[in-house]
């Protein structure tokens, strides 16, 4: 008996020492890359020695329900980069903590920012196209210039990009389709659903991620991928893989990488630590090296990155995307066929 | 009045009750056992014997009726709590103990301090010859051995009552013999209540003080070894006990101490004094075959012809023909002595009195 | 009647469990465990698929059938689970047969060959397609072929490898467990070897052939791995409820894909464990006798030997594919070797090793003894309610693995139940995924024991703990170490489940590699690969190791003369 009450206490007591004696550390949910998202916070634990981070990464659709499913009793505090449309989605849900407060906030351009100090950006990215050039010697084309470009029956089954719902760049690309072609009102149109069909045929695959496709296409298992310039960069270009980048004429589309405060995260003082850091120069000098374009207009520029001069930007309205994304994912999903 | 320590009060086993299958395994079943007895429970397989024993031993649940351990209802109580304990057929010792650990087994339980321990096991064993053997892994004795550590592993507990299971099936016949005589005598010796379970007569009748005979669930016979070889309550002890003849006869007429029967011309008057028979009655007649002697044939009370002799030694078994074309079997002992007889010669029987049973026609089974 | 005696057996049986507290306890214990963490959450499922926030809204069981978007991973998935288990048994049955009932050589080699999938991630295989028959692979390039590996092909090509060692196991034993004096009789008959095997001992193999194929059926239908890096446009039921939690956080349309995927599974383990089993002609428990007719004939002895060598060499070189993929610094592109990978999985993920190896270490010993546990009492106890307990705990068997997962967030979301986010509901996911095959062998290995042994005992006044520990636990002491290691490596290998309940501290090293596959860094994933395997590999080893130590003399257990 004594025996059995013995191996039934510690079983108890290694259940709750399993449960994770809470740290004072600071979590955060990351939807940049593994690789990037450890040289940022790497970055920012050297600089803050006394401040230990726990992060996830995950890309930002799956930040976004991530915080739905915990809003009762958020995990993490901070929400560092990935595309902006679901900070805006998640700050219509009442999901964001504000931070006017923060010297950053205050002298980006509004543009940039959310008005009520909801979520601010950390960078901005445009949507461009990557081709692997051994695929485009085979089938003897061009490397595509424009959303139409992609209807080519040469390349059918040859597209990739990440499902709508669950990246941020895919979403963002969307978007870019959506204001290019028929009106440039925000949502489906007829034409607008035509084209997503007949471009939903062209896709070989969908990802999860939405920086995959630029690898892939780099390997040579697609012909070409819609993604960020930025990713197209530094996945393929600098990688020294057979691709070319080009942009549509129409018009593209840009994302803004943005952070955000979660509301009633744990540790929402060290978060605001975190959130000052981003925004110095120091930290956005990092994006030097991933071809980002930094916000901070004091942080340095990559070689050979893209520049919105270089690049028909599209007028789209980024908030409404935002604000309409569930209903805007069930029509994509209706079309596509994927859910 | 009886010093009773173990009672099955109407026993009732049934197995996969209200199914298609469902098998009675003991069927109204009722005995006590006194202090200090070896009751042996017999008979065939499938009798209700084991299933009675495991009852008993908590090991199988009653569906009805009830079992009393000196007077205390144990029906719901568990196995380890019964103070019974148990010699198994197969020893069920324990593989990966020594003959210490598992002749100590039962004393670690109720916490007896290790020196008392020690002692008590060399005691123990040395009860049946296994002294300083306490280090040996069981796996390396002989059967006999080991079937000795489970009789030591069982008595050195001091159990109300203890339980055998067949335990000398395993064992080849000559130490059968030794080792159940060992068992009665330490039994005895001990004083130890026990309830002893097997098919084997001989092993039932030379170390009970009474035996239970059992068939399809039920009780045939409680008594002693003598009681139900010479006085079989019914057509199935006197059938299952020894060997024996049934004769067909018809009751004469009956009195206090004898009953007078006719058979085949002939009347005879048998000592009997426990059972009534009305006059008319049809009887058959338990005759074994060592209750018959073979004389001249006038001489006898029936007549018959020698059809077959079997001679093994010590005695000659003669298959004789009645004059109804009946078959006995009647023994002969020291046929040296008495001479044989010859095929189809004619011969009369006669009938030791006091060795006959008459039992009703028709009692093929009995309370 | 029949009502009167079921009453009255269960009033027995509750007199006497009330007379046995130990017994009441434990038995009490478990079905809390079993009814908080199986049937608990399968009830979340089902509520949150019709009953979401509390009003019924069947929205997407409707939906379903009506939009065929909704249905057609429903159908991808039967088809696939359809084309993998028949694919699946013809391949183990080349290898049960050579294995079994042949003596061709290599037999050791083959064995581990066809045993090597079960040791590492299933959706290594997937990887191992892509890097060699994707629209860039090796193969593909070499050969210059047009195909897409992606959708319905890559499927079964990989599911059919991955899982058709699980119909090995039954297979092998179902073959070399016929009683030859059986197929003797055929022969002796004048039957040809031919005749016999088609007439006599295929026959007899039936319902082990039926039970294999309808357990690599289970399997591939709950399979999350391979379709997530290899289905292209051939969605399958898995895939999409993933998604539709951890993507879109459509818990109702998740909850009823669950449901979707549930009720096949639920069906045909069913038909298997009750119907198919029961007609078993063969038993399966125990070790392969190793007796029996072995063919020896040129003409069958040299095809299937053919074969094996071919179906090892594409297992070979799938694992070898991956192997060298770990080593490159650009797959496909740049092939100079490096340790690169392995720098990065030990700097980047170097705390996921830590913390996968911390919890599978946990659940695994938790998990054994739990299933240790309820074998014993499944198999020596009666007491009211045993059905069910064994009912309930074989459950998991039939749940995929997306669903534990989905019902595990819905369940333990939500104070009071707050689990998400530790480490403890991992612990808990592996414990009882693992448990039905844990229970179902500790049921095996108790049957090898003598019953008289544990009855004597508690004859000699032993309760219920102490006849185990001291008993039954050393007895089946070797097999269950060995099981554990099973147990173990199959927590360092599973995903589907596990997928949904890590977190910001508590990561695990196949989901890592899944994150690195889903971002195309292929080398880091094969790199993750083998580090698992060199893991698993470490651990088996080492248990036999163990094992053969403290067990030096063998224990056998004595059942009379």
């Amino acid at each position: 008996m004594k025996r059995m009450i013995l191996c039934l206490s510690l079983l108890l007591v290694a259940g709750l020492a399993l449960t994770g004696i809470a740290k004072e550390t600071l979590t955060i949910y990351t939807a940049f890359d593994q690789d990037q998202a450890a040289v940022y916070i790497e970055a920012f634990e050297a600089a803050n020695p006394d401040i230990d981070v726990e992060w996830v990464r995950l890309s930002s659709g799956e930040v976004y329900t991530r915080l739905q499913a915990e809003a009762a009793n958020p995990q993490a505090s901070l929400w560092f980069g990935g595309s902006n449309t679901s900070h805006i989605a998640a700050a219509k849900a009442g999901l964001l903590e504000p931070y006017k407060e923060s010297l950053a906030w205050q002298y980006i351009s509004p543009q940039f920012k959310d008005p009520e100090g909801l979520w601010i950006g950390l960078y901005v990215g445009y949507i461009g196209f990557v081709t692997n050039t051994e695929f485009l010697a085979e089938v003897g084309a061009e490397a595509p210039t424009s959303w139409q470009d992609l209807l080519k029956p040469e390349f059918k089954g040859e597209i990739t990009l990440a499902y709508a719902f669950s990246s941020g760049t895919a979403y963002t690309t969307l978007a870019g389709m959506l204001t290019a072609i028929g009106s440039s009102e925000p949502g489906f149109d007829a034409d607008d659903e035509a084209y997503v069909a007949a471009f939903n045929e062209q896709v070989g695959q969908y990802n999860t991620s939405g920086s995959a496709a630029a690898t892939m296409v780099g390997l040579g298992e697609f012909g070409i991928g819609c993604v960020f310039s930025h990713d197209i960069v530094k996945k393929a270009i600098s990688k020294g893989y057979p691709v070319v980048m080009t942009f549509p004429e129409e018009g593209t589309s840009y994302e803004i990488g943005g952070m955000a405060l979660i509301k009633g995260g744990p540790q929402l003082e060290l978060a605001k630590v975190f959130y000052d850091w981003a925004m110095t120069k120091e930290a956005q000098d990092l994006y030097k090296d991933f071809f980002r374009l930094p916000l901070n207009p004091m942080a340095e520029l990559a070689e050979g990155s893209v520049r919105a001069t270089d690049v028909n930007v599209l007028p789209i309205d980024l908030v409404w995307y935002g604000d309409n994304k569930d209903a805007m994912l069930d029509e994509w999903s209706e079309i596509t066929g994927e859910y | 009045m009886a010093d009773v320590v173990v009672r099955f009060e109407n026993l009732v086993k049934v197995f996969s009750e209200g199914t298609k299958r469902e098998v009675r395994a003991v069927d109204d079943f009722s005995l006590s056992v006194e202090r200090g007895h070896l009751v042996t429970l017999l008979g065939p397989s499938g009798c209700g014997k084991t299933t009675s024993l495991r009852i008993l031993a908590g090991f199988e649940s009653a569906t009805a009726g009830n079992v009393y351990i000196d007077e205390r209802r144990v029906n719901d109580i568990p196995p380890q709590r019964r103070d019974t304990a148990m010699v198994f057929q197969s020893y069920g010792l324990f593989p990966h103990m020594t003959v210490l650990e598992n002749v100590a087994y039962g004393l670690k339980v109720k916490r007896v301090p290790k020196r008392e321990i020690v002692k008590r096991v060399a005691e123990t064993l040395g009860l049946v010859g296994l002294e300083g053997l306490e280090k040996r892994p069981v796996g390396k004795l002989s059967g006999g051995q080991q079937q000795r550590v489970a009789l030591c592993r069982a008595i050195i507990t001091e159990p109300r009552v203890l339980l055998f299971d067949e335990p000398l099936s395993n064992l080849d016949a000559k130490l059968r013999k030794g080792t159940r005589e060992q068992i009665r005598r330490i039994q005895q010796e001990l004083n130890i209540t026990s309830l002893y379970v097997t098919h084997d007569q001989a092993e039932a009748m030379s170390i009970s003080d009474q035996i239970a005979v059992m068939s399809e669930g039920r009780l045939q016979q409680l008594g002693s070894a003598e009681e139900i070889y010479a006085r079989p309550a019914n057509h199935f002890v006197a059938d299952f006990i020894g060997e024996a003849n049934l004769v067909p006869a018809t009751v004469v007429a009956t009195s206090a101490d004898e009953v007078r029967v006719r058979m085949y011309g002939a009347e005879i008057a048998i000592a009997q004094e426990d059972v009534a028979f009305g006059p008319d009655e049809p009887v058959d007649l338990v005759v074994r075959p060592e209750a018959v002697d073979l004389v001249a044939a006038s001489e006898g009370d029936i007549r018959a012809f020698v059809r077959f002799s079997h001679y093994t030694g010590s005695i000659v078994l003669y298959s004789l023909e009645l004059p109804d074309e009946r078959r006995v079997a009647v023994q002969v002992a020291n046929p040296q002595e008495h001479g044989f007889l010859q095929i189809d010669e004619e011969v009369g029987l006669r009938l030791h009195r006091r060795s006959l049973r008459v039992l009703a026609r028709g009692s093929s089974d009995d309370r | 009647m029949k009502l009167d005696a079921y009453r009255r057996e269960v009033r027995g049986e509750i007199r006497r469990l009330l007379h046995d507290p130990v017994l009441l306890g434990i038995v009490a214990v478990v079905f809390v465990l079993l009814a908080a963490f199986i049937v608990f959450p399968l009830i979340k499922v089902v509520q949150h698929s019709v009953w979401p926030g509390g009003t019924f809204q069947p929205k997407y069981f409707i939906d379903f059938f009506q939009k065929t978007y909704y249905w057609r991973p429903l159908v991808n998935s039967l088809i696939v689970g359809s084309l993998v288990s028949v694919f699946g048994m013809l391949v183990a049955f080349i290898f049960a047969y050579g294995i079994a009932r042949t003596d061709i050589p290599g037999k050791g080699f083959f064995r581990l060959v066809a045993m090597l999938p079960i040791v590492s991630p299933p959706f290594l295989i997937a990887l191992a397609a892509i890097l060699l028959l994707g629209n860039h692979g090796v193969i593909t390039d070499a050969l210059r072929l047009n195909w897409d590996i992606y959708g319905l092909p890559g499927l079964v090509l990989t599911e059919t490898l991955a899982y058709f060692p699980i119909a090995f196991m039954i297979l092998e034993g179902v073959l070399s467990k016929i009683d030859p004096s059986i197929e003797e009789a055929a022969l002796d008959m004048g039957a040809s070897k031919l005749r016999t095997f088609f007439t006599v001992t295929l026959p007899l193999a039936i319902p082990g052939i039926a039970s294999a194929m309808l357990l690599v059926f289970i399997r591939s239908l709950e399979d999350f791995g391979n379709p997530v890096v290899i289905q292209g446009r051939f969605r399958v039921l898995t895939v999409a409820a993933y998604h539709a939690v951890v993507g879109r956080f459509n818990m109702p349309l998740g909850a009823t894909l669950a449901i979707f995927m549930l009720l096949p599974t639920l069906m045909i383990f069913v038909v298997q464990k009750y119907y198919v089993a029961r007609k078993s002609y063969v038993t399966v428990t125990g070790k392969p006798s190793g007796i029996g007719l072995k063919s020896t004939e040129k003409h069958v002895k040299i095809p299937i030997f053919i074969a094996l060598c071919i179906l090892s060499g594409i297992i070979l070189l799938m694992y070898g594919v991956v192997l060298f993929g770990s080593f490159t610094r650009l797959w496909g592109f740049d092939n100079s070797l490096t340790l690169d990978n392995y720098r990065y999985v030990f700097q980047v993920g170097g705390q996921y090793v830590w913390d996968t190896l911390k919890i599978a270490l946990t659940a695994t010993p938790i998990g054994g003894l739990l299933s240790i546990l309820i074998a014993y009492l499944v198999v020596r106890k009666r007491f009211v309610g045993r059905g069910a307990m064994e009912f309930i705990s074989m459950l998991n068997f039939a749940v995929p693995g997306v669903v534990v997962g989905i019902g595990y967030i819905l369940a333990f979301n939500t104070p009071p139940f707050q689990l998400t986010g530790t480490a403890l509901i991992i612990v808990l996911v592996f414990v009882f995924r693992r448990m039905p095959v844990g229970i179902r062998d500790g049921i095996a290995q108790l049957q090898q024991i003598d019953p008289a042994i544990e009855e004597a005992s508690s004859s000699l006044g032993a309760g219920f703990f102490r006849t185990f520990t001291r008993v039954t636990l050393p007895l089946v002491a070797p097999a269950f170490l060995s099981g554990l290691v099973y147990i173990f490596v199959r927590c360092m290998t599973a995903i589907s489940a596990v997928v949904f309940v890590v977190s910001a501290g508590w990561q695990l090293l196949t989901v890592a590699l899944l994150y690195e596959v889903d971002q195309a860094n292929l080398a880091a994933a094969a790199a993750y690969g083998y580090v698992i395997i060199g893991i698993v590999l470490a651990a088996i080893v080492l248990m036999r190791f163990v094992v053969a130590r403290l067990f030096k003399g063998g224990l056998t257990p004595l059942g009379g003369e």
